[in-house]
């Protein structure tokens, strides 16, 4: 037996293999991106034979995983919960044609949100998708859900859905576990169009039997302890129970055993859909009142079915908006309390005076930026000294930090730096208008989903400037290799894609690539570009600024040191840090005077170029 | 046991997640059950960090707002900025000039939750002792001599001395216990 302290995408790894999971794939996004990785590092160690892979989008991803499990293997794959809106259309038909080998999609939610555009809550999606869905709370449970999750998936041969929120992936826990063997179960795909290909005569079948399916799970769910059980007390009526599940349900049972509460019955669903209603009813039937505290939608509070008796998002005695934190639930719990007549838990005001205090300290705002010495800084500075007019739309990646230079004006979702220049240019062509575009967009969202607005935009004639921002990583989620090096996830290597091929081959004809650090030369070749987007002749001109990470390619990323320091000619107009934004260039706190921070400079010498007042000389 | 609450905070690049796996190991070697909660994604070098660690059997990796019992902070300004966190009676560790610290604006409120705070240059005397990168262990040590909680000070220089490397194990211990001497001079003159 081993233990270690690890990280709810480690432990939810550890639970992939020890389900016996044969084919894993994913597509990296905040929180998920650590459980490839750990499903890697935990088949290494054992020696299994796990086939893993970072798919090129989610989609994809999932319908590798969906072909492995109707060939008879235990597959899964994973995604942040936006991610599964690239999968939703596969995923979608799946529980209607179901699986052999048990079909695990972990979908993890950022309640928050922390790092993500939406707080969508995946149990939604798994009910639109009639797929059943365990909700852990704990990385401890999030393993146990897994294990469960497939047996369910093979029992009854339909994809099930894990997802954990970012307190359960980002949380760390204690772990002990023993070893691990590969399954050795063998690929046996048995042809049967009318089941894995069937038309809508035979989908109207196979969704009554899907239907049927969800009574049965349903009734399963009456008894999944412990992720589903009460704490009712036989024949005692209660004036007010808790409903809960997830990560919420970790912070309620732990605060009603420190203010030993025992007079407060619980509901827990960890297990929530399909709705577990005996289970439910039983506690209803008990309870005059029933608050509803889940994360992030209202999933339960609208199964619960009984207007009159359940508090909850509805009855605004819960955020619409925003992470539960344990200190927002006090909150919820106390007000509930008090609106039924009875004691509130504590008097705490929850940190209110004491977050107004900390509010009035003017302490330093400390917003994401991006790195010193980072290329994409380089990329946007020239961009917008060469068409500072311009419409920027931009896209998901560290770059959409380009904001802060002003130089992203949009971010949709993946992929539509690309689409939406071409809509923009749409929107003002038809007024006679040749509104200057330039779109921003980095390698690996560029593969996930560039090339179908580029193809596109060709077709339909849109003008635009597209820069790919290829970095050769997808940096943002922490360093996942991209594929225009070729290198997989577990070390193997595969075949690297040529970015200027795929361009080529969505029908661009004019493509230069650039070094960002060289300013001179991208500013001049956007404006060449943008002089080829204006020829009637001319098309959309693609540019690929070309530069490795300096975090994940230090030395590669800057080969030649270069050591800058701030001359006399500095008139400390700031230019450097408000809008060129290196955070290693910084105003002295007392006597205003522009500095070089040392610690963070990476030395790109970049700034040397972008000072107006050539105030910035190697040192 | 009850559960004993740690938030743990600093910026991007000052090694807070060593800061609690140091906690963690030796709570872990004690026999304890832990819980983490720590902060991914946009938080770069240069950003507000926070981690949360409980020792004893929560449930929860989150620490409720006015629930910790322990506040150790490697940068003055976050110190205040995760103030709210700690609870009636809790303890702040921070690196900053300890004749400048606490600020006064915050005066009547810790002096109305009870709550004590201690403060030395960590990071000075890690980068005078040869490794600024090692901040995180000065605070630890500098915790250490004031002997609350369910980890002693020998316990956790054991997990140093287990958890550093061979080329910084040295430096890292002489770090140690130089500001669990200071550390110690404070907590006997208090
Ligand atoms: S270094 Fe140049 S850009 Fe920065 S404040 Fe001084 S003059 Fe302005
Ligand atoms: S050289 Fe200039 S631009 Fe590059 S990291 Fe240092 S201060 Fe920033």
């Amino acid at each position: 037996m081993k233990e270690e302290f690890l990280l709810g995408n480690g432990a939810i790894a550890l639970g992939i293999l020890e389900a016996g999971c044969q084919i894993m794939t994913s597509y990296p996004g905040t929180p998920s991106s650590e459980i490839l990785p750990e499903v890697v590092r935990f088949s290494k160690a054992a020696n299994l034979n796990t086939s893993i892979e970072w798919s090129v989008n989610e989609k994809v991803a999932f319908d590798n995983a969906f072909a492995a499990a109707i060939s008879g293997k235990r597959a899964a794959c994973c995604m942040k919960m936006v991610g599964l809106n690239v999968a939703a259309d596969s995923f979608m038909s799946a529980a209607y044609i179901g699986n052999i080998g048990g079909l695990v999609i972990i979908s993890c939610d950022d309640p928050g949100p922390h790092s993500s555009q939406t707080e969508q809550d995946s149990r939604l999606m798994a009910r639109l998708g009639k797929v059943p869905v365990l909700d852990p709370g704990s990385p401890e449970e999030a393993r146990e859900m897994i294990k469960v999750a497939f047996d369910l998936s093979e029992e009854f041969q339909v994809p099930v859905m894990v997802r954990p929120a970012i307190r359960v992936c980002h949380a760390r826990q204690n772990i002990t576990y023993g070893a691990l063997e590969s399954n050795l179960t063998k690929a046996d795909f048995k042809r049967e169009p009318s089941r894995w290909a069937s038309t809508p005569k035979f989908r109207l079948i196979q969704h009554k039997a899907l239907n049927e399916k969800h009574e049965r799970i349903s009734e399963r769910f009456n008894t999944l302890t412990p992720f589903n059980m009460h704490t009712l007390e036989k024949g005692t009526s209660y004036p007010f129970g808790v409903v809960t599940g997830g990560v919420p349900s970790c912070v309620v049972q732990d605060m009603f055993e420190e203010y030993d509460r025992k007079d407060i019955p619980v509901l827990k669903l960890g297990a929530p859909y399909p709705f577990p209603e005996r289970l439910a009813d039983e506690f209803m039937d008990a309870c005059d009142k029933v608050l509803v505290i889940e994360e992030t939608d209202t999933l339960i509070e609208y199964m619960l079915r009984d207007k009159h008796k359940t508090l909850g998002r509805l009855t605004h005695h819960v955020p619409m908006e925003g992470e539960l934190v344990p200190e927002k639930i006090e909150g919820v719990l106390n007000k509930a309390l008090s609106d039924c007549g009875l004691p509130p838990l504590s008097d705490h005001d929850c940190g209110t005076e004491a977050f107004t205090l900390v509010g009035g300290l003017d302490l330093p705002i400390r917003k994401p930026t991006l790195c010193p010495g980072c290329p994409h800084r380089a990329s946007f500075y020239s961009i917008r000294k060469a068409l500072p007019k311009a419409i920027y739309p931009s896209d998901i990646g560290c770059y959409t930090l380009g904001s802060n230079l002003g130089v992203v004006d949009t971010v949709l979702d993946m992929g539509a730096g690309i689409t939406m220049a071409s809509g923009f240019w749409n929107a003002y062509i038809q007024d006679d208008v040749k509104k200057p575009i330039v779109a921003t967009i980095g390698d690996s969202t560029f593969f996930h989903s560039g090339t179908t607005g580029l193809i596109n935009a060709v077709y339909n004639d849109s003008r635009f400037i597209l820069v790919i921002l290829d970095n050769h990583v997808t940096a943002m989620t922490g360093m996942q290799p991209s594929i225009t090096q070729g290198d997989r996830v577990d070390g193997r290597k595969g075949n690297a894609i040529s970015l200027e091929t795929i361009v080529k081959g969505c029908g661009i004809n004019y493509l230069k690539v650039v070094d960002p650090y060289d300013t001179k030369t991208m500013i001049q070749t956007v404006k060449d570009a943008a002089d080829h987007v204006n020829d009637p002749d001319g098309g959309i001109a693609v540019i690929i600024s070309r530069h490795p990470c300096v975090i994940a390619f230090k030395d590669q990323a800057i080969p030649e040191q270069i050591k800058v320091r701030v001359s006399d000619e500095c008139n400390d107009c700031g230019f450097c840090h408000t809008r060129f934004e290196c955070p290693a260039l910084i105003q002295d706190k007392e006597n205003g005077k522009t500095e070089i921070n040392e610690l963070l400079c990476a030395e790109c010498g970049v700034c040397i170029q972008i000072c107006p007042q050539h105030a910035i000389e190697k040192a | 046991m009850k559960t004993i609450n740690y938030v743990l905070t600093g910026l991007g690049g000052q090694g807070i997640l060593f800061m609690t796996k140091v906690l963690a190991t030796a709570a872990l070697d004690k026999g304890y059950n832990i819980l983490g909660a720590e902060t991914h994604g946009m938080a770069q070098r240069g950003g507000s960090v926070v981690s949360h660690l409980r020792i004893g059997d929560a449930r929860s990796s989150l620490i409720r707002a006015g629930a910790a019992d322990f506040l150790l902070s490697m940068d003055e300004s976050e110190a205040y900025r995760y103030l709210p966190y700690l609870k009636k009676g809790g303890k702040l560790f921070a690196n900053a000039p300890s004749n400048q610290f606490p600020d006064e604006r915050t005066a009547a409120y810790l002096e109305g939750q009870n709550i004590k705070t201690w403060a030395m240059e960590a990071a000075k005397t890690a980068m005078a002792m040869g490794s600024s990168k090692s901040t995180n262990l000065a605070m630890v040590a500098f915790y250490a001599a004031f002997d609350v909680g369910p980890l002693s000070a020998a316990d956790l220089r054991m997990t140093v001395d287990k958890m550093s490397p061979g080329p910084f194990n040295r430096t890292n211990l002489k770090i140690f216990d130089a500001c669990y001497e200071t550390g110690k001079q404070m907590a006997m003159g208090n």
